[in-house]
């Protein structure tokens, strides 16, 4: 007995090492052996046969072979299943290099990008949006920013008028005084307000007869030159990057006083002298200024309780300087080619 | 304005370079737009003497030349040019010259002889052409008998200079003149000008006062009106001196008077003009505004009716010239003329700004004026002129000026302290420093009431009104780089933009993550869109507001619709080889209350959009094939549920310029909330397209009325739900949506969703007859739901569509 299981289950050890080379050659072995009818569970069955004394001992030989076996089976199992699914693996592939399916991917217009940059910029430094009308009132326009008819000043923005009183507004300063005169007079104002401006300038790759303007305006007691400077420098430095250089220049606008343009280092050369800044490392970005005693008055502001700064800026002049575009018809032709890059 | 440095240099020493000087300025606002140096391209032109000249051997029309140009010996040059002579002195390029004109000088052979460089015409060295005898505009250059030989050419021809170019601003009118600048390079050198002496030698025994009548009848349009008369005058060229300061101005030469006025003009800042004493009738000029239908006949030899109120200077019969423009053809100066009024006068400059831009006419004179000229200086202005003529021999002067200033012009005061400055400007410039810039700007400083300062512009300065404007006088002279930066005290503020612009950014947002490209276009449009996009002739579409002055015939109207740009930018796609166009736009139209405009028009955001082309972008195992009605209206729902509009209805609608049969409307109880259709094949033949396109068409208040806020959380079912699909056959031309809306309100209280997912039309479906299939889904917050529950709750839809549309239920 104890003779017939070692060669039993040595014999099973040799086929399973040495002959079985997959999982349903294993099977029947596993079924030969193991199985209800297998050979060491006939074995199992056949112990009554044997001595009362004996049973437990040779009980124990048979039940040891049997787990051995087990055992050894199952680790073949795995090493079965691991070879069959290298194999499998090894067969199945595809052309990863295959473009992926896409649908259409929709874009903002690069203008509409650049004006929530900078809506996003000022509004973070505490800046509220405001509204206008693009078609305004003379008043709004030029009288309230203390341009009177006839000021030569009105030559820097030729019109398009649609009568003597009402004009497609030439930049988005009315909002100035709309504001203003929406407010409690003297409260404190911090807002900018964005949109499209008209001038009567022929169209041509630095001039458009429409574009898109910001106008910044901050009133509260004691607001200084100094101020205006700050807060345009953060902006410009946001906007562009940390450690551009930035002037100011003393200039002239009629609802400003002390006026200033505000200039950057040339973003193409970074200062050296290029074709875009004409050789003088400068490029004019957007015009500024401390607010026109008139200009408050006008709106019911007291020029003695409070002071103020304005700027003004053209959304797609800084398009142009970040993305490097050289003309700007390219923003109105809505060129898909173009529209897709952004 | 130009000026150049030499003549600059006249009146004031400085070592900075033109560039550096150009800078300093600029930074202290007078900005320099432009240094432009008259010697580009003048390298390798030298003067040179014509030796020899001879005809070419082989050659009927060129000459060969033997040029002296200071070298050792002298060169051959061959030329076409018919004017040379031997002896001449001529300019010549030589070998390596880059010319002004573009040209490049090699050596070359001409038929044979070789030419050592080229002699020049006036074009090809970009000379004004103007008052050159005729064989040198077309031949070459000549220059004076006395002229040196071998020197470079730039330097006896005045071109040795630099030129300022200003771009000055609208209130600065004292910098228009070489003083203005000498006086702000004063301030910033340090340097004292040396002023030349002004003091015209008067001759003869009659006073101007007898010779002439001057008057003035508008004086708030011509507050003074000085006058000189000059005798004996001798027409002739001026010297080349002033021909060159000129020239480095911009202004030609004509003749020594009108040189002498322009000079001045620009030297003193006076506009000044010269009357032909024999030709002013009556020997009486008047400052006087026009009478309506007058007519002035002006220098450039046109004639225009007055309107009536334009200020013009008359003699005893008519307007001898429209005041501070342009001077009248009759009173010209010529060579005949022997004796010369001069004027030089204050005219008010909204009065001439009108003027000028009524008649198209802007000179440096009225430029001048509508800026401001220094009531002061007319009679200095006179004196200069007389003095520079006489002292040319080009005249005598006569005794005395008539000057008529009725009401002379007191200096306005303005008071200040140094603390309200430096608050204003965030600075600490001592008091005494701020003294110190306003007096070395000409400004007269003393102490006034209660320890402000008492100050007076100089006369020249007509800009300065409050204390405000002194703020900025001495902040661009301490200069702006030394104000400090800081950022604004102060409340703190809630930054905020209106609801309706959040709402637009998200309907943008949407949109081009729906793969649909925003454009950004003009506000005008033409009337002939109207007929393209097929708007009806009653349409208040059609009322589009007309610009006054538009900028082309292209755009005289502001749009009424977004869609004509939208078809523009789709054309302009098409054009381009772009065929898969997506685009929208979100901008105001402009609807006006009436026309023409008494009040502000409405401006109504709209959102339109057009999609043609493939259903996805090219590539392989994409969807190419083009996209259709179903494709645009998809991303219209898609849009409306992003946005939170829910609950609407789609009924077939109308739209000018959509197919009548494929137009579907999406409605809100009465209001329309979007529009989404085919092209209309009118409008596509109007735009030359055979393709089919789609457009979609909204009103962003209407859509922003029915979009909620935020979305409001339903709590998750805890039951299973169950499916069951329906298909049914109906007529053909039942439309699903009334199917799908009988459904749902039938479904009983277990109704969850109903999803269309078939429509089959074709055998074994009767004709006449379509299939529908419905998936519907069942589902309750409380319980899981019995087949029998679900069962009497489908039996009901199917009885139900039975009934309204006569509905068989499908095997």
């Amino acid at each position: 007995m104890e003779e017939k299981i070692a060669r039993l289950k040595k014999q099973a050890e040799e086929v399973i090492r040495q002959k079985v080379g997959n999982l349903s050659d294993l099977n029947e072995i596993r079924v030969r052996y193991l199985g209800k009818k297998g050979e060491i569970t006939t074995l199992l069955h056949s112990l009554g046969e044997i001595a009362k004394e004996e049973r437990p001992r040779v009980g124990q030989i048979v039940n040891d072979a049997r787990r051995q076996l087990e055992d050894l089976i199952s680790e073949k199992t795995a090493e079965l299943k691991e070879k069959e699914l290298k194999a499998k693996l090894a067969k199945e592939h595809i052309d990863v290099t295959l473009s992926g399916r896409h649908a259409w991917r929709g874009h903002p217009h690069p203008l509409t990008i650049t004006l929530d940059r900078i809506k996003t910029i000022f509004m973070d430094m505490g800046f509220s949006v405001e509204e206008g009308p693009e078609i305004e009132r003379d008043y709004f326009n030029f009288e309230a920013l203390n341009l009177p008819k006839d000021h030569p000043a009105r030559d820097m923005q030729d019109s398009f008028y649609i009568t003597d009183e009402i004009l497609m507004r030439t930049q988005t300063s009315p909002v100035q005084a709309r504001t203003m005169q929406a407010h409690e007079p003297n409260s404190p104002i911090r807002m900018i307000a964005p949109g499209r401006v008209y001038r009567r300038d022929d169209y041509d790759a630095t001039h458009s007869p429409m574009f898109t303007q910001v106008e910044g305006l901050v009133i509260d007691k004691g607001i200084r030159f100094s101020d205006l400077k700050g807060t345009l420098e953060l902006f410009l430095q946001k906007i562009f990057h940390a450690g551009i250089g930035v002037r100011f220049r003393p200039s002239f606008f009629p609802f400003t006083e002390p006026s200033a343009e505000v200039d950057i280092s040339c973003v193409m050369c970074h200062g050296k002298g290029c074709r875009v800044c004409k050789g003088t490392g400068w490029l004019e970005i957007l015009g500024a200024g401390m607010v026109h005693p008139h200009v408050l008055e006008m709106s019911g502001y007291d020029p003695k309780q409070v002071s103020g700064f304005a700027f003004g800026l053209g959304v797609e002049r800084i398009a142009m300087l970040s993305y490097g575009i050289d003309d700007l018809r390219l923003f109105y032709d809505n060129d898909l080619r173009f529209l897709r890059q952004f | 304005m130009q000026v150049s440095i030499k003549w600059l240099k006249d009146y004031i020493d400085f070592t900075e370079t033109p560039e550096k000087l150009a800078d300093k300025l600029t930074m202290a606002g007078i900005p320099v737009e432009n240094v432009i140096r008259a010697d580009a391209g003048w390298e390798k032109v030298v003067t040179g003497r014509l030796d020899k000249v001879e005809p070419h051997p082989d050659s009927d029309h060129l000459m060969v030349c033997e040029v002296a140009v200071g070298q050792e010996k002298p060169l051959t040059i061959v030329t076409g040019a018919p004017n040379v002579k031997e002896g001449q002195i001529v300019p010549v390029a030589l070998v390596g010259a880059n010319l002004p004109c573009g040209k490049k000088i090699a050596k070359g052979k001409l038929r044979g002889v070789a030419s050592m460089g080229m002699l020049c015409s006036a074009d090809e060295l970009k000379l004004d052409l103007e008052g050159l005898p005729e064989e040198q505009q077309t031949g070459i250059y000549i220059l004076p008998e006395d002229t040196p030989v071998g020197v470079p050419a730039k330097d006896v021809m005045g071109r040795d200079d630099v030129v300022l170019e200003f771009e000055l601003t609208a209130n600065r009118g004292d910098c228009f003149s070489v003083f203005g600048i000498v006086r702000e390079i004063a301030v910033l050198t340090g340097n004292t000008p040396k002023w030349p002496e002004i003091a015209a030698k008067e001759e003869g025994d009659t006073p101007a006062a007898d010779m002439v009548k001057i008057g003035i009848e508008a004086p708030e349009l011509c507050a003074r009106f000085s006058s000189r008369v000059l005798t004996d005058v001798k027409i002739g060229p001026s010297p080349d001196w002033m021909r060159q300061r000129l020239e480095g101005a911009g202004i030609r030469a004509i003749n020594n008077v009108v040189d002498v006025t322009n000079f001045v003009m620009l030297e003193l800042g006076q506009p000044m003009h010269a009357y032909d004493y024999d030709e002013v009738k009556g020997h009486a000029l008047t400052a006087r505004q026009a009478v309506a239908g007058e007519n002035l006949h002006t220098l450039d030899d046109s004639s225009r009716l007055a309107e009536g109120g334009e200020l013009v200077i008359a003699d005893a019969e008519k307007p001898a010239g429209l005041a501070g423009i342009m001077g009248g053809l009759e009173t010209e100066i010529t060579d005949k003329t022997t004796t010369v009024v001069l004027e030089a006068a204050s005219f008010a400059g909204p009065s001439i700004r009108r003027t000028a831009r009524a008649c198209g006419l802007h000179s440096e004179a009225s430029g001048r004026f509508e800026r401001g000229v220094d009531i002061t200086g007319t009679v200095r202005a006179l004196d200069r002129a007389a003095q520079l003529l006489s002292e040319m021999g080009a005249c005598r002067v006569a005794p005395g000026v008539v000057d008529v200033y009725p009401n002379p012009v007191k200096p306005g005061r303005v008071f200040f302290t140094a603390e309200e400055i430096n608050q204003r400007l965030g600075t600490d410039i001592p008091a005494g420093r701020m003294v110190e810039i306003l007096e070395s700007l000409g400004f007269a400083v003393g102490h006034g009431p209660e320890g402000l300062y008492e100050v007076t512009a100089p006369s020249w300065r007509n800009d300065i009104s409050c204390w405000e404007d002194l703020s900025e006088e001495i902040a661009r002279i301490h200069g702006f780089d030394n104000i400090p930066s800081t950022t604004p005290a102060g409340n703190v503020m809630m930054a905020r933009q209106s609801d309706r612009q959040d709402f637009i950014d998200r309907a943008r947002h949407i949109l081009c993550g729906l793969g649909l490209y925003e454009e950004v276009s003009f506000s005008f449009t033409h009337p002939a869109m109207f007929d393209s996009l097929n708007i009806p002739e009653d349409s208040p579409l059609r009322q589009a507001i007309p610009i006054m002055n538009p900028l082309t015939e292209e755009y005289p109207l502001v749009r009424t619709t977004l869609l004509s740009s939208i078809f523009e930018n789709t054309m302009r796609n098409f054009s381009r080889k772009n065929d898969d166009v997506r685009l929208f736009e979100i901008a105001p139209v402009f609807l006006p209350k009436s026309l023409p405009l008494t009040e502000q028009p409405d401006e109504v955001l709209k959102l339109a959009g057009l999609m043609t082309g493939r259903r996805a972008p090219v590539g392989w195992g994409q969807d190419n094939g083009p996209i259709d009605f179903f494709d645009a209206k998809g991303v219209v729902e898609e849009l409306l549920a992003a946005l939170r509009i829910t609950r609407y209805t789609v009924e077939p609608g109308k739209h000018f310029a959509m197919h009548p049969g494929k137009t579907a409307a999406f409605k809100k109880g009465q209001d329309t909330i979007a529009l989404v259709g085919e092209v209309h094949p009118a409008v596509a033949a109007a735009f030359g397209v055979k393709k089919k396109m789609y457009i979609f068409d909204m009103d962003i208040a209407t859509l922003k009325r029915y979009a909620a806020n935020k979305a409001s959380y339903q709590a998750l079912p805890r039951y299973p739900g169950v499916d069951r699909d329906l298909a049914i056959l109906v007529a053909a031309e039942t439309p699903a949506g009334d199917v799908e809306r009988v459904i749902r309100k039938n479904a009983g209280p277990y109704f969850k969703d109903v999803t269309l997912f078939d429509v089959y039309t074709g055998a074994p479906v009767a004709e006449g007859k379509k299939s529908l299939a419905f998936a519907l889904q069942f589902q309750s917050n409380d319980k899981t739901l019995t087949d029998e529950e679900v069962d009497a709750s489908f039996r009901k839809i199917v009885e139900s569509v039975a009934e309204a549309f006569d509905a068989e239920l499908r095997a």
